[in-house]
C-alpha cells in the first residue's frame, strides 16, 4: 500500500530546502517538504495558529479516497512519536482491508491480535477476547 | 505553557478532506515540485500530513 508522507509548515520550499541542506539531522530525509506561507491548508486542517501565523503540530492520515481517518494535534511544546504515527497507520490500512476486525491498543503490525466482529457477545468478555 | 493557540474548527474524521494543492522541496530530486490531493487520489495514495511550526527548529 503506496504511502506519501509530506510535511508541511508556513515556510517557504526555499527555506526547506536550505534547512534540508544545512540540519544534520535531515540527512536520512527523503520525504517532500510542502509550503504552506498563505496558510491555506494549515487552516483547512485546524492547525493554523492565528496569534502566530505558524501551523501547531498536526498529523493527518488521508486515505486513497481522500477521506480524513486519523488525526492527532500537539501543542508546539511536544514532539510526535513516529513508531505511534506508523502503528495508526498501518491499522489504518489494516481495516480498510478487514472491516469486520478492529485493532485494539497493543496491535501493532499485521498478525498481532485483533477482535474480530465485536458485537453483544462480547460486551463485557473483551479480556477474554483478547485473550482467546 | 505561555499563551494557547487560536485555531479554528475544520475537516472532520470520516470527512473527505477539502483539495489542496502545495508547492514542495523535493530532498531525492533535489528540486521543487508539487503535491495535491487530486493527484494522490488519481494515484491512489495513502497521504500522511505532518504539520509543524517552523524550519530550523526541532520537528
Amino acid at each position: 500500500m503506496g504511502c506519501d508522507i509530506v510535511t508541511v509548515s508556513t515556510d517557504t520550499q526555499f527555506v526547506h530546502l536550505a534547512w534540508k541542506k544545512s540540519e544534520k539531522e535531515l540527512a536520512a530525509v527523503t520525504y517532500s517538504m510542502a509550503a504552506d506561507p498563505t496558510g491555506k491548508v494549515s487552516k483547512a486542517f485546524g492547525v493554523y495558529d492565528e496569534a502566530t501565523g505558524l501551523a501547531l503540530r498536526g498529523t493527518f492520515v488521508i486515505n486513497p479516497e481522500g477521506v480524513l481517518l486519523n488525526s492527532e494535534v500537539n501543542f508546539y511544546n511536544m514532539g510526535r512519536n513516529i513508531d505511534e504515527l506508523m502503528r495508526k497507520f498501518k491499522a489504518n490500512v489494516y481495516m480498510g482491508r478487514k472491516t469486520n476486525e478492529v485493532c485494539p491498543s497493543k496491535w501493532k503490525d499485521e498478525g498481532d491480535k485483533t477482535l474480530v466482529n465485536p458485537g453483544a457477545k462480547m460486551v463485557g468478555k473483551v479480556h477474554e477476547a483478547l485473550a482467546g | 505553557m505561555g499563551e494557547l493557540p487560536q485555531t479554528q474548527p475544520s475537516v472532520k474524521l470520516g470527512q473527505r478532506v477539502p483539495d489542496f494543492e502545495m508547492t514542495t522541496y523535493d530532498p531525492v530530486r533535489d528540486d521543487f515540485g508539487k503535491v495535491s490531493l487530486v493527484e494522490q487520489i488519481a494515484n491512489k495514495r495513502w497521504t500522511i500530513l505532518f504539520f509543524y511550526p517552523a524550519d530550523f527548529t526541532f520537528v
